[in-house]
């Protein structure tokens, strides 16, 4: 599970998952791909049909399994092959973005970005720039489930006993 | 195997069976049609012929399909991306066993008739074996000699062997023989020697196919002004001055400068950019006095995008008449020039010089207080009007050309030409936007197939395949395939390390590399390894499932297994060509990538797609032209239809006009309309009668119809709704209307004139008002068709009276397309022009009995005119029929703010709904003119054919799917269906999807947390386990 | 007037039953009156004593569908009552609510934004304000420390569902905390923080603030905190306030308008 290589500047590799709506980002994804655009190996990405199937429970679970940064890319508003699909993307996203920001997650792990079929140039730009922003903010913090590191678990115990009757 | 339409790919396991005809005959028509020109006229008039049963010849000029459309980084009103929502179309075509495209192909002859012609093409070599191209593209980067790349209007260079563009259609390189040192001297040929699939093929002749068809459809589209004739602009001369195409790429975000508004002259920002209008249109000098329809809206649209990429950048537009008519248009502009800072300037331009040593441009006008005004610019983009391409093929096919060069076509039905069998669509035949193209090649599928259906299906092929292997309860067993596409990715990626750990994953029985996954040998070789393996999913690690998805998954059902089974990772887009410098994490993401779709395949299971009995009759709703129309078609078609009509005599608005702007007789073409259609064996009238209640869905539809006998039922497949529209009604004492007996509408005018021209007898001076009810507060939207219908009726009355005093008080002409040259002609005669701004309108006085119109005109710097009248005339607009909605929410279909229906999409679904199997027509979708209603009906009955034609509606695998036990009966999933596809059974309260309806895009299954509502294909696990995947180390 | 005299005047006539208290060992527990038990109907109601009733309404029209019921409600009882409603959970026609306002002390301890329903049958009207001074506390953390707070709050957690099971906007069948690809079975505790976020973006545009969740939870998990900041989020994004919204369905149950998402 080391993540910190010697070759990153000290910085903590990050890993970024993308889901991309199939008609827009995704192919945006291929033109940039097409394009030989260049940009940091960390994310892979998952296709959906439309950026309005992405439920906030995909982007918790990826969070719970350790992700740095999870991005959402679907059609420009107006766009959307499915007429208002993108509608839920936006909305959807507002209120899982807030509620990761609360917990101390960090609202800067998670993005949504609308990415055409012709913006090859902007998704390459959307990678690097979130790259950069997720590296900037370092591992997750529940990059490891806490559990499985007892240090952790002592010091949560700890913080938990004063509730304790 | 791009060309996956071809025969002789059908995996040799398959047989080839033909289709079933509906209609049946003995005439010895043939069941294919020629559509030449590939751009999205083209394109969409063959998917159209081949959904409604013929076999498709599509052929162009050049290397790939995609034509402008391809080129557009915007289109207006919605500013949608035009590569968006035009490659899944391409991808269509290119994947269509019905459509065989023949690129860098001319018709050089035609002989026969109507219903069977036989075709000459000459097919020019490519110098690449299309069957063998893979799109590599491992050539294009041997190749040393660059020439200007076409796709790019010539602003970048480009090397000579290459695919034409990223998504083109055939994905296959070609080369471009001009400078070849091969081709010409012998030399290099190093393009060659790079291709891993021998696909180069320098010994490729010109050659000549002859093909059967029974009728022509002509799209082959337009060439653009050659603004140095205008050389008072200094296009060709001063670098910064561009056209409005170059300036379209350079917008565009895979242009030539990435999307970055810069100058040509020294790669400098922009921050004054101006448009200068009408650059060979309206144009008496350069020949072409007609309007080219569409720069008003291109020029506003590549303002808003231009400061979209950069807000600092001031727009100018240099424009004569705003004309933006069509729907949606006013209020875009409106919006432009009221809220998003592009300024208008009323003028016409007369010079463009260049500043040295900046390069900066300036602009000579006169301002409309007849000042003469210099005005420095940073770039210039001259919105150069469309020009007829069409005399070589015209002459070709024997088809009339109009005045102006453009294919002649019958004022009704627009896409009709003067030789019987040959059918035009989109700019050949006028200048006109997307959507009206179309429209247009939706009507000529349509009329090129309404002779052929005896022949029907006769020519299709639909590929039967073994029956599929059941593999429910078994043990996941994958294949995994990693692709190394030449050097693409084996260049990059570690592809044996990938193979290597594709065989330590859960599942995966099996895992090997190959050259190119998408070679013909490898489709063979996978049925081989499903039967010796035993294989119940495929995964393939190569390139983008959005071009090659379709045919891994033919491959699938040749091998005997469910084509859901098969799950794709995307390691050349989206790895080695991004990564191209970092092969250990190319490879080591590769390894995730393929990890990903292994933990989906493991979880997919056999989808099927849903089969629906289609009952093969139309519900046409209103009686107008349109309707009647869309009814005729349908029933000359043979498929009954049930034409409602509201009152009590067909004919709609079309009663109340007598002559077309061209003079075409309305009354004598209602009259025979009327006629056919009440004497139609197929049509069923009711007329006094209108719809009561709608149930069902595409294909089955179940309807009440309220009659003067009482409810009548019927079944149908489709419905189209024709509804019209109804004239905008002045307020009581508007301009004195409905007080004063010498204030009238243009109705009533033009009622005077053809049936009354007595009454006209004394008139002498006659002033004419535009825009009343349009382009205000209460109706934003330009009734589109009032300025031709006032220069058509100012004409009628100068030829009843010469001397008769004619005056227009208008806002911007609007007669756009040919209209132009009436309106011309009205100024010859005489007819007076007086321009008012919206916020001082003309005023009608009373003066001692007579009637006195005030006006300020514009065109004189604002100075006050009175003028005495013997009839005021209101060009009222077209306001939407009230009955829309009622009739929208029974159909389950939206109306736009205006009261109109709104359609699928404004720019290529313009007579489609969101819901399927219900089309529009006519002023219920917009203001517009006759031909172009009759027009649009035929493209409504060809979209309505196209399910009626088939004995089933085919639907997807991949739709939305609701356990019924875990249901609670939220609704929340009904409410985000745009489709409205998801029912809500009151009875046992639970959500329904109908999977005919359903477009599987999934919106409610991320609304739904108790999980009852799921996405086939995208099931919750299976994303789960992708998640997974990702997530955790290799 | 007092609730049971309205109770009384109604039963048998408008309505066929009443939801409300029957006091029974020192305390009060639910119980669907009658007109011949109406008389035990307690007359007072405890400020500790609550109920998750619009539930209890939901489980009993769907057991007889039409069946004319009154109900005691507080004004938390009527929000969830108006958000079920929405969702097609309760039938507010055949629903005939007896309102009650929280005293004084219960509102300010409670502290949620409006602490009486729309028509106050008994009970002085108080008025309420949301308080939010927990979640702006936490938003003055340092995230590290806010992470830290919510990760040992929930690492107590003893699985009992309680939170779940006693919200009335949870009517689900199947819940996603029982989604083996979500949440481990048989984890204890629970993988944190996902088990207790599915609920907290489940609340968007639901939680009507009632706090039963935080009463229900017999470690103390400060639910209500978070589920106030989600309320919050809907609110300063959508304007809209569940149960106090009545014309508007959720946002995020609704595909809205172009303005919606610009």
């Amino acid at each position: 599970m080391s993540r910190k290589p010697e070759n990153n500047n000290g910085k903590d590799e990050v890993k970024i998952l993308a889901f991309l709506c199939n008609w827009c980002s995704y192919a945006g994804a291929d033109l940039a791909g097409v394009s030989r655009l260049q940009y940091p190996p960390n994310v892979v990405d998952i296709r959906v049909m439309c950026s309005g199937t992405i439920s906030p429970y995909h982007v918790l679970k990826a969070f719970q399994m350790g992700i740095d940064g999870v991005l959402i890319a679907g059609c420009h508003i107006g766009d959307c092959h499915y007429i208002k699909g993108n509608y839920m993307t936006y909305k959807r996203f507002q209120v899982i973005r807030d509620v990761l920001e609360f917990i101390g997650i960090g609202e800067d792990r998670l993005r949504l970005e609308w990415v055409s079929a012709a913006e090859g140039e902007k998704f390459a730009e959307v990678i690097r720039e979130f790259t950069g922003q997720v590296e900037q903010a370092g591992a997750s913090p529940l990059r490891t489930r806490w559990e499985e590191n007892p240090a952790n678990r002592e010091r949560i115990r700890k913080a938990f006993k004063p509730l304790l009757p | 195997m791009h060309n996956i339409n071809n025969n002789n790919q059908i995996p040799q396991n398959d047989t080839l069976v033909p289709g079933t005809s509906v209609s049946s005959g003995t005439n010895a028509s043939v069941g294919a049609v020629m559509v030449v020109g590939g751009g999205i006229g083209g394109i969409q008039a063959s998917l159209d012929l081949v959904e409604m049963g013929y076999r498709v010849y599509l052929v162009d000029s050049g290397p790939s399909i995609g034509g402008v459309m391809g080129q557009l980084d915007k289109t207006f009103p919605t500013n949608d991306c035009s590569m968006c929502i035009l490659s899944p179309k391409l991808v269509e075509v290119g994947s269509s066993e019905n459509i065989e495209l023949f690129t860098l192909s001319d018709v050089v002859g035609v002989e026969g008739e109507e219903g069977d012609f036989t075709v000459e093409l000459r097919v020019r070599p490519r110098f690449v074996d299309p069957e063998k191209c893979t799109g590599c593209g491992i050539c294009t980067e041997q190749c040393r000699v660059k020439v200007k790349d076409p796709y790019d209007a010539d602003l970048k260079r480009t090397p000579l062997i290459r695919v034409p563009f990223p998504q083109a259609v055939p994905g296959v390189a070609f080369i471009d023989p001009t400078r070849c040192l091969y081709l010409l001297k012998g030399k290099c040929g190093e393009c060659k020697e790079v291709c891993l699939a021998d696909a180069v093929d320098f010994e490729q002749k010109e050659r000549t196919d002859t093909l059967r068809v029974g009728s022509i459809v002509m799209a082959p589209g337009y060439r653009p002004f050659d603004a140095r004739i205008k050389a008072e602009y200094g296009y060709g001369v001063y670098d910064n001055v561009v056209t409005s195409l170059e300036f379209e790429r350079i917008l565009a975000a895979n242009g030539p400068t990435g999307g970055h508004v810069l100058r040509r002259s020294d790669g400098g920002p922009v921050r004054k950019l101006a448009f200068i209008q009408c650059v060979g249109s309206r144009d008496t000098s350069v020949g072409n006095s007609y309007c080219s329809s569409v720069c008003c809206m291109y020029a506003t649209k590549q303002s808003l995008i231009a400061r979209e990429h950069q807000r600092d950048i001031e727009p100018s537009i240099f424009f004569i008449d705003m004309r933006s008519y069509g729907k949606g248009f006013e209020e875009y502009y409106r919006k432009a020039s009221r809220e998003q800072g592009v300024r208008y300037v009323r003028c016409l331009a007369s010079y463009a010089k260049e500043l040295r040593p900046s390069g900066n441009i300036l602009i000579g006008y006169t301002d409309e207080d007849g000042n003469a005004v210099e005005e420095e610019f940073d770039l210039v983009v001259l919105s150069v009007g469309i020009e007829p391409d069409a005399a070589g093929l015209a002459g070709v096919l024997g088809v009339a050309l109009g005045e102006h060069g453009f294919v002649a076509t019958d004022e009704f039905l627009t896409v009709k030409t003067s030789r019987p069998g040959v059918y035009a669509c989109g700019v050949v035949e006028g200048p006109k936007d997307i959507p009206d193209t179309v429209v247009q090649a939706s009507a000529s599928a349509d009329m090129a197939s309404a002779g052929l259906g005896a022949a029907r299906g006769e020519l299709i092929v639909h590929v039967e395949h073994p029956p599929e292997r059941e593999v429910v309860g078994e043990e996941p067993r994958i294949g995994a395939v990693i692709c190394r596409c030449g050097t693409n990715i084996g260049g990059v990626v570690d592809v044996p390390a990938v193979v290597e750990y594709a065989r330590t994953l859960p599942n995966v029985v099996f895992a090997d590399e190959r050259l190119y996954a998408c070679s013909q040998d490898t489709q063979e070789w996978i049925r081989d390894i499903v039967r010796e393996h035993g294989l119940n999913r495929l995964m393939v690690a190569s390139c983008t499932p959005r071009t090659h998805q379709p045919l891994f998954r033919d491959t699938m059902r040749s091998a005997g297994l469910n084509k859901y089974l098969f799950e794709m990772a995307n390691i050349r887009e989206h790895c080695s060509w991004v990564h191209m410098n970092l092969p250990d994490e190319a490879t080591g993401k590769s390894k995730h990538l393929v990890k990903m779709a292994v933990g989906k395949a493991a979880l997919l299971e056999p989808l099927q797609e849903g089969v629906s009995p289609v009952t093969p009759r139309a519900l046409v709703i209103g009686g107008g032209g349109a309707g009647m129309t869309a009814a005729l078609r349908l029933g000359d078609a043979g498929f009954t239809t049930y034409l409602v009509e509201k009152e009590l005599e067909l004919g709609g608005n079309m009663r109340h006009i007598f002559r077309t702007v061209e003079g075409g007789d309305v009354g004598a073409y209602l009259e025979e309309l009327v006629g056919k259609v009440s004497s139609h064996g197929n049509i069923e009238l009711f007329l006094d009668s209108t719809v009561d209640v709608v149930d069902g869905y595409v294909g089955k539809f179940h309807t009440t119809l309220s009659t003067p006998g009482g409810p009548v039922e019927v079944d149908h497949g489709v419905v189209v709704v024709a509804t019209g529209g109804v004239e905008y009604e002045p307020k009581e004492g508007e301009y004195f209307f409905g007080r004063d007996e010498r204030v009238i509408t243009q109705a009533e005018l033009e009622r005077r004139i053809h049936q009354d021209p007595g009454s006209l007898a004394g008139v002498r001076d006659v002033v004419m008002i535009q825009c009343v009810g349009s382009r205000n507060d209460e109706n934003p939207y330009c009734s589109k068709i009032c300025c031709t219908v006032a220069v058509k009726n100012a004409l009628a009355l100068k030829r009843l009276n010469p001397d008769a005093g004619v005056h227009i008080c208008y806002r911007d002409v609007r007669t756009y397309g040919f209209a132009e040259d009436r309106y011309l002609e009205a100024r010859e005669r005489g007819v007076g022009f007086i321009r008012f701004d919206e916020d001082e309108p003309p005023e009608v006085k009373h003066s001692f009995g007579d009637l006195l119109l005030k006006v300020a005109d514009r065109n004189v710097r604002g100075e006050e005119v009175s003028l005495g009248c013997d009839l005021v005339v209101l060009s009222t607009g077209v306001a939407a029929n009230p009955d829309a909605a009622e009739l929208g929410p029974k159909l389950k279909v939206p109306l736009s703010a205006d009261g109109f229906f709104l359609e699928a999409h404004v720019k290529l679904r313009p007579v489609d709904f969101a819901t399927d199997g219900v089309f529009v027509a006519g002023l219920a979708h917009y203001p517009k003119t006759i031909g172009e209603s009759l027009t649009q009906a035929c493209a409504a009955a060809a979209r309505a054919e196209s399910v009626l034609c088939k004995e089933n509606v085919v639907t997807e695998g991949v739709v939305a799917w609701v356990d019924e036990e875990v249901c609670s009966g939220c609704r929340q999933c009904v409410r985000l269906c745009s489709y409205e596809a998801i029912d809500f059974d009151e009875e046992r309260g639970v959500a329904v999807v109908n999977s005919a309806l359903c477009k599987g895009c999934g919106a409610c299954t991320a609304a739904c947390t108790s999980g009852a509502n799921t996405l086939l294909g995208f099931k919750q696990d299976q994303i789960y386990a992708q998640i997974e995947a990702a997530c955790n180390p290799l | 007037m007092a609730i049971k005299d309205r109770a009384r005047d109604i039963i048998g006539k408008e309505v066929d039953g009443v939801l409300a208290f029957r006091p029974e060992g020192g305390s009060h527990v639910p119980h669907l009156f009658n007109a011949d038990d109406i008389d035990q109907m307690a007359g007072e109601y405890p400020a500790g004593e609550r109920y998750p009733v619009s539930s209890i309404v939901r489980r009993l029209q769907a057991a007889r569908p039409g069946v004319r019921l009154a109900v005691v409600v507080r004004g938390c009882d009527e929000r969830a009552l108006i958000e079920l409603e929405k969702q097609g959970q309760v039938d507010m026609e055949h629903l005939v609510l007896l309102g009650l306002a929280c005293d004084g002390e219960l509102a300010g301890t409670c502290g949620c934004a409006q602490p009486y329903p729309s028509e106050v049958v008994q009970g002085e009207k108080v008025e309420g304000g949301l308080d939010l001074g927990m979640v702006e506390k936490l938003e003055g953390l340092p995230p590290g420390e806010r992470l830290d707070y919510w990760l040992s709050r929930f690492a107590a957690c003893v699985k009992c569902f309680g939170c779940r099971n006693v919200c009335p906007l949870c009517y689900c069948k199947e819940c996603a905390l029982d989604e083996p690809g979500l949440v481990d079975h048989g984890e204890q505790p629970p993988l944190l923080p996902v088990f207790h976020l599915i609920r907290a973006v489940d609340m968007a545009g639901r939680c009507v603030d009632c706090g039963l969740c935080e009463e229900a939870c017999p470690i103390g998990i400060p639910l209500r905190t978070l589920y106030r900041k989600v309320g919050e989020v809907v609110e300063s994004h959508f304007e809209y306030r569940p149960g106090r919204s009545p014309d508007k369905k959720s946002p995020l149950s609704v595909l809205g308008t172009e303005e919606d998402v610009t």
